[in-house]
């Protein structure tokens, strides 16, 4: 028994009607590819939560010439960015736009994970007027460029003027020694003694490699370096020194004196809460002063040798329209006004050459010490080596049972011990890897 | 005919499940052990055979050998404290069945088992903190000095083993109140008629019939204990202010020596390790418990 069939439905199921309603699809098909082909959505991984405006800004930047582009930041903490960075690259789900420091993508560029730039950028990156050298081989490798320079994290002290004055100090300090016996003055403590607020906060605890990176920071005050490279391009550790016992005997002491304990609070959170007199940290914190202490009064001053430079980069993963969108989006971030926005408003140190930080320090002469330092003034960065975030997060475990063991702070060669075994363990992973120098 | 019909269709109906139990377990597994004899970073194509030499670099690692002390240490501690009290606290709530406040006391011990684990972490932090938290306070009323829960190297892990029993009660008390619910009565009444006590009657007889729960809990409980990891993450966290000290556990290590390091074969050595306790101890517990079971 045959179903009555309506005249609409015999005209959709003849074979004219079968033709129209293929073609209508197929027509509003084309026509949705033609839609999504001009509207193009970039995602942006950030590994600092406090980038998210700075990349929005970008985006809104670029709205005027690209009204169809949208932009997803996801910012999350460093650590986290790192992993998904890892699973995402290698999944092939990664963001189209990835923030990441020189020394952590060093491994995606040996394995071809990461886009080589396209001739247009290439040359703005090789223009000197651009970049300096330094910033221009932290974007290249094997002498293509892979990636735009985008900020740096570089350090200066950050210290609380009213917590100054009322200690009777009047200039930042100059040497090390000088933090010692300011950290001695600056402490504050309660009537049995123990300190309320730290005379000056180190890194003694947490997880991940911020405590070696920031003892590498003191040791260089020091003279001293982490991990030096040899002429033939390989690596030692080279922290078993003079240098590395000072900077860690300073430490201890420090710890013993009750200057600083672990139980404290530490960092810009304490800073900004009143809860520490001085530390070292970089640019950023002068953002994150103005958006939750904007009451602190604080200054800031360069080192008394230099500071570490931690140049971070944006790459692009995947090719065709969507990665010509992505490298437009990168360059709209290197523009100076981009640039000088994210010192004034985030506080990451852009790398482009030839800004104009005048308006910023006039307004913000915190910024000072980060942009106007001495002609002596030396940096370091970290070797854009595989094993570098293994090596740091090694050593950090090593002086972490350090800090806690009080004894160590007048045992001139136990700390030489702490040093020489953390140093073997080092150069073993170097010697694992390939590139121990002899 | 119809026997091998009705095989043939059991085949086939099982067929789903043991697919998706093979692409989801077995495999997993598999690659596990495959990884482990070999070098591989993640971003490479090649993944060179190494054999053995993930696990011999292992015995020499140092930050290796502390994790897996101070897991073993963490999952026997929950296991030593779980056990016991859930027993008692389930036998307590049993005996009080016909309270009104029965479904209170049930529904309060099993909450912190159901609790999203960050926030409940985060409270415990707060509780351990050295300077602010409650128990240095209330410890503070009978002379005890202050104490850095989260920094000092034994006190943190004492923490993190009270976080875990502290999640890992409600679980065991449910599972012991089944138990408990289960047990015949008569031969309690038949003890009591001898004249057995009540805690008579709970030693001599609730505990060893109560033994093939006890395996199982202890079993579920020593697993998750080796496997313990956003415990001692969460109550070490925090890039800023006060971070704790890191409890190194074991897939706290695998984690960092996978996506930090880039040692896929490494951490996958540690995770054949791990995967060899677990069944090491789980096969003594079973051995153990039903040997005495039936004895």
């Amino acid at each position: 028994m045959s179903r009555p069939v309506s005249k609409f439905a015999a005209s959709v199921f003849s074979n004219s009607g079968r033709a129209a309603l293929l073609g209508s699809v197929l027509g509003a098909g084309l026509f949705a590819g033609v839609t999504s082909a001009s509207a193009v959505e970039l995602t942006v991984w950030s590994g600092y939560p406090e980038m998210a405006p700075f990349y929005q800004h970008v985006a809104d930047s670029m709205k005027a010439a690209h009204p169809d582009l949208s932009v997803k930041v996801e910012a999350i903490p460093l650590r986290e960015h790192e992993k998904r960075v890892a699973l995402g690259v290698t999944s092939g789900g990664a963001a189209d736009v990835i923030e990441l420091a020189v020394s952590t993508a060093t491994r995606y560029l040996d394995n071809e994970l990461m886009a080589q730039a396209p001739d247009d950028v290439t040359k703005f990156v090789n223009d000197p007027a651009n970049y300096n050298e330094f910033f221009r081989n932290a974007a290249s490798y094997n002498g293509k460029v892979y990636a735009l320079p985008l900020f740096r994290g570089q350090s200066a002290l950050f210290y609380n003027t009213d917590m100054f004055k009322a200690a009777g100090l009047t200039t930042p300090p100059k040497t090390m020694d000088d933090f010692s016996t300011y950290a001695a003055k600056l402490v504050q403590r309660d009537a049995s003694g123990n300190p309320t607020v730290s005379g000056w906060s180190m890194r003694l605890s947490g997880g991940g490699q911020g405590i070696a990176e920031k003892f590498w920071i003191n040791m260089f005050q020091f003279g001293g370096n982490l991990l030096e490279q040899a002429p033939d391009g390989k690596w030692k550790a080279t922290y078993a020194s003079e240098a590395g016992h000072k900077a860690l005997k300073q430490y201890l002491q420090n710890v013993a004196q009750k200057n600083v304990t672990v139980e404290m609070p530490a960092d810009a959170e304490a800073f900004e809460r009143g809860q520490t007199a001085m530390f070292i940290r970089e640019s950023w914190v002068i953002g994150d002063i103005a958006t939750k202490a904007p009451n602190l009064k604080y200054a800031t001053a360069t080192l008394p040798m230099g500071s570490i430079v931690a140049p971070v980069n944006l790459y692009i993963t995947g090719t065709g329209d969507k990665a010509k969108a992505a490298w437009e989006f990168a360059m709209a971030a290197n523009t100076p006004e981009n640039q000088l926005w994210l010192l004034d408003n985030v506080g990451w140190l852009p790398n482009r050459s030839g800004l104009d930080f005048s308006k910023i320090v006039a307004a913000k002469p915190n910024v000072a010490a980060f942009v106007e330092y001495p002609s002596t003034y030396k940096f370091f960065s970290l070797p854009t080596i595989g094993p570098a975030d293994e090596v740091l997060t090694r050593v950090a475990a090593k002086l972490t049972d350090a800090f806690a063991n009080p004894a160590l702070a007048n045992d001139d060669a136990a700390i030489d011990k702490v040093l020489a075994d953390a140093q073997a363990e080092t150069n073993s992973i170097l010697k694992r890897e390939g590139i121990l120098a002899e | 005919m119809l026997k091998r019909k009705r095989w043939l269709f059991a085949i086939f109906a099982i067929l789903p499940t043991l697919a998706i139990y093979l692409w989801v377990r077995i495999i997993p597994i598999e690659e596990v052990l495959r990884l482990s004899l070999h070098k591989w970073d993640l971003l490479s194509k090649n993944k060179p055979f190494i054999g053995f030499a993930n696990f011999e670099e292992l015995f020499h690692d140092q930050l290796f050998i502390t994790s897996l002390i101070n897991t073993t240490i963490i999952a026997f501690g929950v296991l030593v404290i779980t056990i016991p009290l859930a027993l008692f606290l389930a036998a307590l709530i049993h005996h009080r069945t016909r309270s009104r406040f029965a479904g209170f006391y049930e529904t309060s011990i099993f909450i912190p088992h159901v609790v999203s684990l960050v926030p409940a972490a985060m409270a415990w932090k707060w509780i351990f903190d050295a300077r602010l938290g409650p128990l240095n306070a209330f410890l503070g009323i009978f002379g005890v000095h202050p104490q850095s829960w989260l920094f000092d190297p034994v006190l943190s892990i004492i923490c993190v083993i009270v976080l875990c029993s502290w999640q890992a009660l409600g679980y065991a008390v449910l599972i012991y109140l089944v138990g408990f619910k289960n047990l015949p009565v008569s031969l309690f009444e038949a003890a009591k008629l001898d004249g057995a006590s009540g805690p008579q009657s709970f030693w001599f007889l609730s505990i060893p019939l109560l033994k093939p729960i006890t395996l199982y809990v202890s079993v579920v409980t020593l697993v998750s204990g080796f496997n313990v990891y956003a415990q001692a993450f969460v109550l070490a966290s925090d890039a800023q202010g006060a971070p704790g000290r890191q409890v190194r556990v074991l897939v706290l290590d695998m984690l960092e020596n996978s996506f930090r390091n880039y040692r896929i074969g490494y951490a996958s050595s540690e995770a054949v390790v791990l995967l060899v306790i677990v069944l090491v101890l789980t096969l003594i517990q079973f051995t153990l418990l039903r040997e005495r079971g039936r004895a």
